[in-house]
């Protein structure tokens, strides 16, 4: 609790040395003493943590773990939602021609659009390049390969203008085009996104839910590491109180051993997470890519990070507190 | 200094531990309580650091009716009081030089303050060179002796000490016995609970006898 950190003052000078030298009596201040004492019991609850240090690893683990899951899930749907935002931007329309048109046809029919009034850009996907595109990377490369014709269509890929961002006018456009002789069906590309935006915001729900229930979590855990300390110190607050020792003075150093364990934690679980979105940084890209975004990863922004250190030095001094209090009222002198 | 008044204490299992006991002690005295075990020796020193409070009667330490102390109070009062107890209570984890601070830091002294404080407490009780020893390399009296040190580092009002001879031989307890008197020289309030009449008489003093929870002699 207080012992070892006296240990600083018997072992640095010696006995010899100690003796009534007769200095002036230095102006006692009592505020100055607090601080001192507040910060030396700051770095003995650091030292404890280290004489066991089974003990302390397996609870900062465990906490890192509890921090590690809602914190990654955070930050991948995170992630989802600001691509699939990157995404809206340029929302397409394809157009799919019918089996029987030739490439030329296509190019014609993809020439014609660009001049079109509404559209920004159109480009024709012949069927051998939808068929090459297909190939390297939806994983049916053997499938395809042993098919011995194109299935495919052509498609022209269509970007309307910027000023197109109202749904009603994308609706017509869209009409029109499903119109054309050569039109087979035309349909956004955009679809698919409202569906991952509706599964993004289950999603963040689903992380709330988590983070609320293993912050719950990390508070009986520390509570639980606290508790069995406080059984294996008994001897010792119950000859601290004896000697006269308040409440505070007997609580702090437990409190200053929640807030470790919890930083600790913290700082373990930010490790974990970035080093997750590290691992999926690269196949991430190429998801992106596969999509046409240039869309990176991003990892634990500041206030993210923040929020983690903040949150669980409260939760860890929140669990230490509890456990603290309940236990010294039943603990007395006799 | 201290004063007891009409002083019962009830335990719901075991009936009166001490019935209606009277005595006062004026500042610098030195006064031994003696009885049978069980007679109520020990529930007497308890109830001065209010370690147990009366079921009856009122107890004045130092001005103060310490019978209706808040708890928020009792630490305040304990830090007045220097505590010594049959099996010393030492924390076998720590130097006998952290034992003997622990008092200063409860107090909240400043550390060089403590380091010079330390040292004349064991310089006191003759144990200076064995300040870095953990208490369990020592021997019986000189585990009782880093008891006293911690008791008196404080510089107590009073010295309250349970049976301190009680692990002890004739020989070490004599000489834990003088210590005693030496506080007691300087103007610090002793009361001491033991069984030990011989000694007692030796040296002399105030006695308060008990007998099954009354005050039968020494009031």
């Amino acid at each position: 609790m207080l012992g070892d950190r006296l240990n600083l003052k018997s072992r640095g000078e010696s006995a010899a040395k100690a003796r009534p030298t007769r200095s002036a009596p230095r102006p006692f201040n009592r505020l100055e003493t607090y601080f001192a004492w507040q910060a030396e019991t700051f770095k003995d609850s650091f030292r404890r943590l280290r004489q066991t240090p089974l003990t302390s690893t397996l609870t900062v683990l465990v906490i890192a773990i509890a921090f590690t899951l809602p914190m990654s899930f955070h930050a991948l749907v995170k992630n989802a939602r600001q691509a699939s935002a990157g995404l809206e931007a340029t929302s397409q329309i394809s157009l799919f021609l019918k089996p029987d048109l030739s490439d030329e046809t296509g190019r014609k029919v993809a020439e014609r659009l660009k001049k079109h009034p509404r559209i920004a850009e159109a480009g024709l996907i012949t069927k051998e390049a939808g068929l090459r595109e297909l190939q390297t990377h939806s994983g049916f490369g053997d499938a395809l390969a042993a098919l011995d014709f194109n299935p495919l269509p052509a498609v022209v890929s269509i970007k309307p203008k910027d000023s197109l961002a109202s749904p009603t006018a994308m609706e017509e456009l869209l009409a029109e085009l499903r119109k054309l002789p050569e039109a087979d069906f035309a349909q956004f590309d955009t679809e698919w996104l409202m569906k991952l935006r509706a599964m993004l915001t289950i999603a963040d729900r689903g992380v709330a839910v988590f983070s609320v229930l293993l912050g719950f979590g990390v508070v009986f855990i520390v509570g639980n590491t606290i508790r069995l300390e406080l059984q294996n110190r008994r001897e010792e607050i119950a000859v601290a109180k004896l000697l006269g020792a308040t409440h505070w003075f007997i609580r702090r150093p437990f409190l200053y051993a929640g807030f470790w364990y919890a930083f600790l934690g913290a700082c373990l679980a930010w490790l974990f997470a970035n080093l997750l979105l590290l691992l999926l940084r690269g196949p991430a890209t190429q998801l992106a890519e596969l999509y046409g975004s240039p869309y990176r990863l991003s990892f634990l922004s500041l206030e993210e990070t923040e929020l983690l250190l903040g949150g669980s030095v409260v939760l860890g001094i929140a669990g230490a507190w509890a456990v603290v209090l309940y236990h010294l009222r039943r603990l007395d002198p006799e | 200094m201290l004063e007891f008044i009409n002083v019962t204490k009830r335990y719901s299992e075991s009936g009166d531990a001490l019935s209606d006991v009277s005595f006062t002690l004026r500042q610098g005295e030195m006064a031994f309580v003696t009885g049978h075990s069980g007679a109520g020796k020990s529930t007497l020193l308890k109830l001065v650091p209010v370690i147990e409070r009366p079921s009856r009667g009122k107890i004045v330490f130092d001005g103060q009716p310490i019978h209706r102390l808040s708890e928020r109070e009792i630490p305040f009062l304990r830090r007045k009081l220097g505590l010594i107890f049959q099996d010393y209570r030492l924390l076998h984890d720590r130097s006998v030089f952290d034992n003997v601070a622990l008092p200063l830091a409860i107090a909240g002294y400043s550390p060089s303050e403590i380091g010079r404080r330390v040292r004349a407490a064991l310089d006191k009780v003759g144990l200076l060179r064995k300040e870095k020893r953990c208490p369990q390399a020592l021997s019986g009296g000189e585990q009782q002796r880093v008891g006293i040190a911690r008791a008196i580092v404080h510089k107590p009002t009073m010295i309250l000490a349970d049976e301190p001879t009680g692990n002890l031989d004739p020989e070490l307890s004599a000489e834990i016995m003088n210590l005693f008197r030496e506080f007691n020289a300087v103007g610090v309030t002793v009361l001491i609970a033991s069984h030990d009449l011989g000694l007692i008489s030796r040296l002399g003093g105030r006695t308060l006898r008990l007998r099954q929870g009354k005050l039968v002699e020494g009031a």
